[in-house]
């Protein structure tokens, strides 16, 4: 059963891909919203994962990036008239740009400290905007592009960014950069004595993580049209980011993927009970933690005995 | 000048009620080397539980501490002794995702017994003030905070420099191992310390409860607060949390009173992150 798996992973996951790039040819208008959330959740948390179960890096700031790239896409789009998906593209800029700038203040902090260093971060752009003229203070501000794309249009954009974030760590985990930080990940200090630049590597991911963050973000954001600084900053991203990213699997490809799909069934399933379904994944986080701290899919590899896609060359 | 002290007075009053926010943080801190991310949440459960004393005993909110803190004294053993006990030692990770999580689940808990209103408990002393001079006044709970902050942290301070448990404590997190080989139950010693912090975490509740309005998500905002106290003080340092609040409180303070008042906690954060940046180890601590 396993062998057999193992030999038919690409061509599951090949038709997996498919699947996911039909959704709009075979789905109901419901099935396509429910991919679109996938796929983008699915980005973020792969992201999320990089930094942490790769770079060592626990940012808990992820919605910065999800907050300035939502906000570059309403004021390019709205102010400036700029076509809707290079302000997608633009946000993603700016989140790698303001990574950068976060980047000399919190890299020389460790741990937890590096992710409350984020988290402040992410706190101080909320005030600011709720704060700014400009952006209409609390109050958010419509996203008004013209011509509105279609849901067709968004859904590929969301395809792109799932798929895309799968293919780029998985790209990144088998080039030397990769190599570089799983070695990091095993022993930060033997790695720098063998010649690892852990600094420049950790930034590497942390400015690549923003980047498809805020990509991903201006995604969701030309989606849900209404951008508001009390949602786009809130804790609640990354909450929900390390909620999948810990029941999928911390360090595994294929984790987050499994993970957002469980997070997105129970979001819609529970979507008038918002409160119960954080409530339910909180404690499926701790359960995985408790029983099983390798989540779901470091539980099945162990298992089974390989990884699907492994970072590893044979 | 004449305009100016009132702020600075302000904020060093608000620096007292800071610190003792901040104290159980550090305390667990020191002691286990773990950041208990959900400890806003449960000083806002502190909150709540003062709120439910009061409008079931309908007493005066400052008598609840003698309820709210032995209960949450058992809040914190017991989550130290089925949650985290059963972590430690198994990497940085699951302690960090283990109170996340709680910190979800008490947010969500709180938010579907009390609705998202505001709340707030309510004393004589939240109109009164204390006229100082021609043109200072001190707010009676402002002052209320300060001198609780002042005690409890001397308190803990008593307790562990002078007293068995608190040395044994002190011992444990020192040296896990050699406590272990003395024959101290180091589990069982997390667990009291957690208590302890927790007790802290009660008080620090019922104060912030009748100095401010609060909600069941106001929790982050308290552990962000906390964070920073300790931040700019130093992790592991008493005296130094004393002196972060007030620092953290002062420049809030003297923010909102320059800049305008939707910028008070942003220019808080602010000075945090130039402390950060300038010294990581925070004023009082050593790398």
């Amino acid at each position: 059963m396993g062998k057999l798996l193992y030999k038919s992973r690409f061509y599951v996951l090949g038709l997996l891909v498919l699947g996911l790039a039909t959704v709009p040819v075979w789905g109901t208008d419901y099935l396509v919203l429910f991919f679109l959330l996938f796929c983008l959740y699915l980005a973020m948390s792969q992201m999320w994962n990089l930094l942490i179960g790769y770079s060592g890096l626990l940012s808990l700031g992820q919605q910065a990036f999800i907050g300035l790239a939502g906000y570059t896409v309403a004021v390019m789009c709205n102010y400036y008239g700029v076509y809707i998906w290079l302000s997608v593209f633009l946000g993603g800029l700016f989140s790698a740009i303001l990574a950068l700038f976060m980047s000399l203040f919190i890299f020389r902090m460790k741990w937890v400290y590096f992710g409350i260093g984020t988290w402040i971060f992410a706190e101080a752009l909320l005030l600011w905007f709720s704060n700014w003229e400009y952006v209409k203070y609390g109050m958010g501000l419509f996203i008004k592009p013209t011509p509105p794309p279609s849901m067709t249009e968004i859904y590929y954009g969301s395809f792109f960014m799932g798929v895309g974030s799968v293919v780029l760590v998985y790209g990144i985990l088998r080039s030397k950069l990769g190599l570089g930080l799983m070695a990091m990940r095993d022993d930060e200090e033997v790695s720098e004595t063998m010649g690892v630049e852990v600094f420049r590597s950790k930034l590497y991911c942390f400015l690549i993580a923003a980047f498809m963050t805020g990509l991903s973000a201006g995604v969701l954001y030309v989606f849900q049209i209404f951008i508001q600084p009390y949602k786009a900053f809130a804790i609640d991203w990354t909450v929900k980011l390390v909620f999948i990213v810990i029941i999928g699997g911390i360090g595994t490809i294929e984790g987050p993927i499994v993970g957002a799909f469980i997070y997105v069934l129970l979001s819609q399933w529970l979507a008038e009970y918002v409160s119960v379904s954080m409530l339910i994944l909180g404690a499926i986080a701790i359960a995985v933690i408790l029983l099983a701290p390798k989540g779901i899919m470091g539980t099945l590899q162990e298992k089974l005995g390989f990884e699907i896609l492994s970072p590893r060359r044979k | 000048m004449e305009d100016l002290a009132q702020p600075i007075l302000n904020g060093i009053l608000l620096g007292g009620l800071y610190a003792v926010i901040a104290i159980g943080l550090s305390t667990m801190f020191g002691i286990v080397k773990f950041v208990n991310l959900a400890h806003g949440d449960l000083m806002i459960l502190g909150s709540f539980l003062s709120l439910v004393l009061v409008s079931w005993l309908g007493i005066n909110p400052f008598w609840t501490i003698l309820i709210v803190v032995p209960v949450m004294y058992f809040v914190g053993f017991i989550i130290q002794v089925f949650l985290l006990n059963r972590v430690l030692g198994k990497g940085l990770e699951p302690p960090l995702i283990v109170a996340f999580g709680l910190s979800i689940i008490l947010q969500n808990i709180l938010l579907l017994i009390f609705t998202p209103d505001a709340r707030s408990l309510m004393t004589p002393l939240a109109v009164k003030t204390i006229p100082v001079g021609e043109f200072l006044n001190i707010p009676a709970v402002y002052l209320v905070d300060f001198l609780a902050g002042g005690a409890v942290i001397c308190c803990l301070y008593y307790f562990f420099q002078r007293t068995y448990m608190g040395r044994a404590i002190r011992a444990a997190s020192d040296d896990e191992v050699a406590a272990q080989l003395m024959g101290v139950n180091t589990r069982n010693i997390y667990a009291k310390a957690m208590g302890i912090a927790m007790m802290t975490a009660g008080v620090a509740g019922v104060l912030v409860g009748t100095t401010f309005t609060f909600y069941p998500h106001t929790g982050p905002q308290y552990l962000i607060t906390a964070f920073g106290v300790i931040v700019i003080a130093g992790f592991g340092s008493m005296k130094g949390t004393f002196v972060g609040g007030l620092i953290l409180a002062l420049s809030q303070i003297l923010g909102a009173h320059f800049i305008g008042p939707g910028y008070q906690l942003l220019s808080g954060y602010v000075v945090l992150l130039i402390v950060l940046a300038v010294r990581p180890q925070g004023l009082f601590g050593t790398v």
